[in-house]
């Protein structure tokens, strides 16, 4: 199975992934993560800005998800922690990101994700995750 | 529910920001957000874990616990200020300590330490109410007076 395959199979079994409107596309290190924008999604009406909690979310679960392919769906995979920088406003719309292995260790693995809304070269967020990987699938 | 010493101008936000949360947006109807105390550089809030936040295993995906805490982080921060600003999270770190399952309840408690100039630092925990278990804590700054999406740079 492709990566790309092993991820959208995670996702349809994540219904936190419904909630997002998560999907992916490329292949290998390529992979696009893509958040659709939902209203639920807005953190403040009055300047129509998506949560912040959201583009954290969204960026915890590409990472997990592109972490889940790289291992080939064999071990289970669970955030020890995460750090979110918000470098920009996010506006209403949708949201794209990549993510990069930092390392991946026996048991840890240190994943980076980066999220843009019309230039890659200008990301809204960044953030780093910890995950602990498990023996075995769960 | 106490809002001792907050400044009556950012009370009165306050409360209609938690009207609105609670009555018109979709996100934060579903997580049934209910005050437990709001003071002075601090927020209490018993929030529902929906089970649409579930990951695969059936479980409560850990980011929804980020979500939760950078609401109700930023409430804390509020409540620190003495005039109205617009306030947006520089910066999140999330540490999660225990799964916890769907159609639970859990207790985000949230302190503003400290007010340095136009930057709020605030921590906070969340615990299941019923158990009173660890399950999340965190820390964040915020930007106070910042601009909205439609320039360059908010901050």
């Amino acid at each position: 199975m492709t990566e790309l395959n092993l991820i959208n199979e995670y996702a349809s079994a994540a219904p936190i992934a419904a909630w997002l409107g998560f999907s992916a596309s490329g292949e290998g290190g390529e992979i696009e993560f893509r958040l659709a924008m939902a209203e639920h999604h807005i953190g403040n009406q009055l300047i129509r800005a998506l949560h912040g909690g959201a583009i954290a979310s969204f960026l915890e679960f590409s990472s997990q998800a592109a972490l889940h392919a790289r291992l080939l769906g064999e071990r289970s995979v669970a955030t020890v922690n995460a750090d979110v920088d918000y470098l920009a406003s996010a506006r209403a719309e949708d949201m794209k990101a990549r993510v990069r292995f930092i390392r991946i260790g026996r048991r840890l693995a240190f994943v980076e994700a980066a999220g843009w809304q019309r230039d890659e070269q200008a990301p809204v967020a960044i953030a780093r995750f910890r995950f602990r990987i498990g023996e075995g699938q769960k | 529910m106490s809002r001792a010493d907050i400044n009556p101008a950012v009370g009165a936000m306050l409360k209609s920001a938690s009207e609105w949360l609670l009555k018109e947006h979709s996100l934060f109807q579903s997580l049934d957000l209910k005050p437990l105390l709001i003071g002075r550089n601090k927020a209490t809030f018993s929030v529902y874990l929906p089970e649409e936040f579930c990951n695969a295993e059936g479980i409560i995906h850990g980011s929804l616990l980020t979500i939760i805490m950078d609401s109700i982080f930023g409430l804390a921060a509020f409540t620190a200020l003495d005039e109205l600003k617009p306030i947006a999270t520089i910066n999140l770190r999330s540490d999660y300590m225990a799964d916890i399952a769907p159609r639970k309840r859990v207790i985000c408690a949230a302190e503003c330490s400290k007010l340095r100039g136009d930057v709020a630092h605030v921590t906070g925990t969340l615990s299941d109410e019923e158990t009173g278990e660890l399950i999340a804590s965190g820390s964040g700054a915020f930007m106070i007076g910042t601009r909205g999406p439609n320039r360059e740079s908010r901050l």
